[in-house]
């Protein structure tokens, strides 16, 4: 008896998340109803209002609608297409329920896409000239100063996807979190900023910044595998902060968009 | 004016026959140091107290009086709303709300939540839950109170009013359609008999509009449109009535008031489609801008737009401070903000004329040039692109919602601030892209700091670094206040509520709250002791130095 309470239970707390987040759930749009919805679309009322639904030569734009946006299943638009309206050159459709269904659907499915912004995919980033990008990593870009193809590069562009090559060539901060799994803490990643402390006495502790502020200061070190705090007051203990990607944060100002493709069309191509 | 007597006039009336009010409205221009009666605490965004029982030499003193952890259970809660009645596994409630502060107690709100505590103990008096339909939960300002009225909104899109004393609701309407994914989150403010609230809402074209709604029956008053409809004044800086009627410009933060003047300063939100202007050429008035209403009629005044053609998510909704300075030796009434695109600008609030502008941070990338009425000018290249565009600052901008303050005493004008860069990628090349049209990839944080702004410069008089970790600063925008005390209560991005000095920066005093503050901490005299109240995460805090 207890399962099938608790599953319940789980189900109604999903529906209901879903709903607050403003998050389509897997398979909220059945997909052949889309693609039905979309082919009618196309060939029934893309004329006047695009073939993506966003307006045409007459038609406005359905998916910023607000008769469109605030139907519930079809049942408005419904209502409005057996009707039409004539005065305007909009002619009244004799859908079945089930076209009616479909077209809304898709229309629902759009308009979802369109507000859905963290599921927006990235389109080609590697549009820049490879060639052009080494010789700025050699030479402008003095990359070469401390990064090399042949060592801490070697097959750099089979091991990211273009987007996070290009984002970690800018600022390489932070390690990759694996896929289903919870980022490292960041004062694991190897780039992490770096403070020493140096307490009365003279002892020196270097390691990754925990936490830094006005108060306390908190490193990781990395000799016992603890965290390590002092109080602060004024400038004891001594505390001095050093940026492994120091040259980065300086970089970020100097980049060109342009450069900034080239290279990563460059790192891309090593593989 | 004569309006304005008569319905005082009749108010007093009403009072007189339902008893004491808990607040006359025409009390909140110059309000008592015992309350704290709307979101600034007065109306000119200052955030300033004329309290000075605390001072910078006994800041060192204070200490806990109470906490009150938000409280959001159903069992023992006034229950409204329209939705199901099965509870949502919410996330842990935040307070963003400026709590306000009358005859001893304190009424403050989370998404879907109104709490009345006792001001002088931290227990509740009442709770009120609203069961929500949905809509985004981000946050929620505060509530307004009228005579004996509060108001407040919701998530989705309803706006309320229960009776302060007791929690009960009186009546609810609906503001947005949340189908079109206007969300709301404002602190209703109160002028005269306006209850002026805006909406939210920016994953869609949809059109902004700031309302009056009436006190005693919640209908509206005057609706003001935040974009023109054709033959409109500044139709012309939009190429046609499909991208001015869809473009955004949501007012989604409280505004200031000048009674003096009569006259209600607002800031309007980012254009729509956000990350891109491909299908709206032009300025895009009135996005991005400081308006002056008429607060009886909705009718603008001037404005002035601080980004023309946005295309950045940078709004200009952050609090137009009123400031009564002296520029060049001449007394001025001036409206100043530090903008969410980088730049701090200072106007004439009598006409909108421009007195000055300058840089907030350092890193911002995206400017061609600050034109002759003090615009910054967008560099066009710095918009989304394709193959990605690297801009600073991200679209969380220099600096965001969080209240700032300006105190008289100092001449500073305070405000949190980050540098941040991102990579910003446009994804939809439709001649009429939707929505954001474009994805955000954050590079990182490379510096925050706590800035104290001279206003009749513009330049920078004191520069606080905030907390720093393993990944780049931490902290940047935060809610702040400024008293007669010389003290200026903020966070330093590293979880501890400080006090500083007003006048150079200096740390005085620190409680480690273990979470950064998250609204604007505000203060009272209560029996004769000075309180200090802030919001960290799921708890409001208050403090008073040892008896």
């Amino acid at each position: 008896m207890i399962r099938p309470v608790t599953t319940t239970i789980v189900c109604v707390a999903v529906a209901i998340a879903a709903n607050l987040s403003a998050q389509p759930p897997a398979g909220e749009f059945d997909p052949a109803a889309v693609e039905r919805g979309q082919q009618l679309l196309s060939t029934q009322c893309g004329f006047c209002h695009g073939a993506n639904a966003r307006g045409g030569s007459s038609g406005p734009d359905l998916t910023r609608s607000a008769l469109v946006q605030t139907d519930e299943g079809g049942t408005q638009l419904g209502q409005f297409l057996r009707v039409g309206r004539p005065d305007r050159g909009m002619p009244a459709f004799d859908f079945t329920d089930a076209q009616m269904a479909d077209l809304a659907v898709f229309l629902h499915s759009a308009i979802r896409a369109n507000a859905n912004r963290r599921a927006y995919r990235i389109l080609d980033v590697l549009v820049g000239d490879a060639k052009a990008g080494e010789a700025y990593f050699n030479g402008e870009g003095r990359c070469a100063t401390c990064h090399s193809p042949q060592r801490d590069l070697h097959r750099i562009g089979a091991k990211y996807d273009p987007p996070t090559l290009q984002n970690r060539m800018v600022l390489p901060r932070g390690a990759v979190a694996a896929p289903n799994r919870p980022p490292e803490p960041a004062h694991l990643d190897r780039n992490a900023i770096k403070a020493t402390v140096t307490i009365a006495g003279g002892e020196s502790i270097t390691g990754a910044v925990v936490r830094l502020t006005d108060f306390d200061v908190a490193i990781y070190d990395p000799a016992s595998g603890q965290t390590r705090t002092w109080l602060r007051s004024g400038d004891a203990p001594r505390v001095v902060v050093t940026d492994p990607l120091q040259a980065h944060v300086d970089q970020l100002a100097k980049w060109t968009d342009a450069d900034m493709h080239n290279v990563t069309a460059y790192l891309a191509g090593l593989k | 004016m004569m309006l304005k007597t008569i319905a005082a006039l009749l108010f007093a009336m009403a009072a007189a026959q339902t008893g004491s009010l808990l607040l006359d409205p025409a009390t909140i221009a110059r309000p008592a140091v015992d309350s704290w009666p709307t979101y600034h605490g007065d109306y000119s965004g200052r955030r300033y107290s004329t309290l000075k029982q605390i001072t910078t030499a006994n800041v060192k003193s204070l200490t806990l009086a109470w906490v009150y952890r938000l409280n959001t259970q159903r069992a023992a809660a006034i229950v409204g709303g329209e939705g199901p009645d099965a509870a949502p596994p919410a996330a842990p409630p935040v307070v963003k709300s400026t709590p306000l502060m009358i005859n001893g107690v304190l009424y403050f709100s989370a998404p879907d939540h109104v709490w009345a505590i006792d001001a002088r103990t931290g227990r509740e008096n009442w709770h009120f839950a609203w069961k929500t339909r949905g809509g985004d939960h981000i946050g929620n300002r505060g509530v307004g109170i009228y005579g004996n009225w509060l108001y407040f909104l919701t998530p989705d899109n309803y706006f309320v009013s229960l009776d302060a004393r007791t929690g009960k609701e009186r009546w609810h309407h609906e503001i947005a359609s949340m189908k079109r994914e206007y969300f709301s989150s404002n602190a209703p403010i109160i002028v005269g008999r306006n209850v002026i609230v805006g909406v939210g809402g920016d994953a869609l074209d949809i059109p902004g509009y700031l309302e009056s709604r009436d006190p005693e029956n919640g209908e509206v008053v005057w609706r003001w449109n935040t974009t023109p409809r054709p033959g409109d004044p500044g139709a012309n800086s939009w190429p046609d009535e499909y991208a001015m009627s869809s473009g955004g410009g949501m007012p989604w933060l409280p505004g200031t008031y000048d009674p003096d003047l009569n006259l209600y300063y607002i800031g309007t939100g980012n254009p729509q489609p956000v990350l891109t202007g491909q299908s709206r050429p032009g300025d895009n008035l009135y996005t991005c801008s400081i308006v002056a209403l008429h607060p009886d009629t909705g009718k603008m005044a001037w404005y002035y737009q601080v980004t023309p053609h946005d295309t950045h998510d940078w709004d200009a909704a952050q609090t137009p401070v009123l400031i009564d300075g002296v520029i060049n030796g001449q007394p001025r009434k001036l409206v100043a903000q530090a903008s969410r695109n980088g730049h701090f600008i200072l106007l004439d609030r009598t006409n909108g004329a421009h007195v000055l502008t300058s840089k907030l941070i350092e890193s911002a990338n995206w400017t061609k040039e600050i034109n002759g009425t003090g615009q910054p000018i967008g560099n066009r290249a710095k918009d989304a692109s394709v193959p990605g565009t690297l801009v600073s600052p991200d679209t969380n901008g220099a600096t965001n919602w969080p209240p700032p303050s300006f105190s008289p005493d100092t001449g500073l004008f305070y405000v949190g601030t980050q540098q941040a860069y991102s990579i910003m990628y446009l994804t939809d090349t439709d001649p009429r892209p939707q929505g954001w049209a474009a994805a955000e990839r954050s590079v990182g944080r490379v510096a925050s700091a706590l800035k104290a702004i001279d206003y009749q410069t513009g330049k920078v008089r004191w520069s606080h670094p905030l907390a720093l970790t393993a990944s780049g600063s931490a902290g940047g925008p935060m809610g702040l206040l400024s008293t007669a005390g010389g003290v200026l209560f903020g966070n330093d991005g590293g979880t501890n509520f400080v006090a500083y000095d007003a006048a150079t920066g200096k740390a005085l005093w620190h409680a480690g709250l273990g979470t950064n503050t998250t609204n604007g901490p505000q203060t009272f005299l209560l029996d004769g002791r000075q309180y200090i109240v802030v919001g960290a995460g799921d708890a409001l805090y208050a403090f008073a130095l040892q008896p």
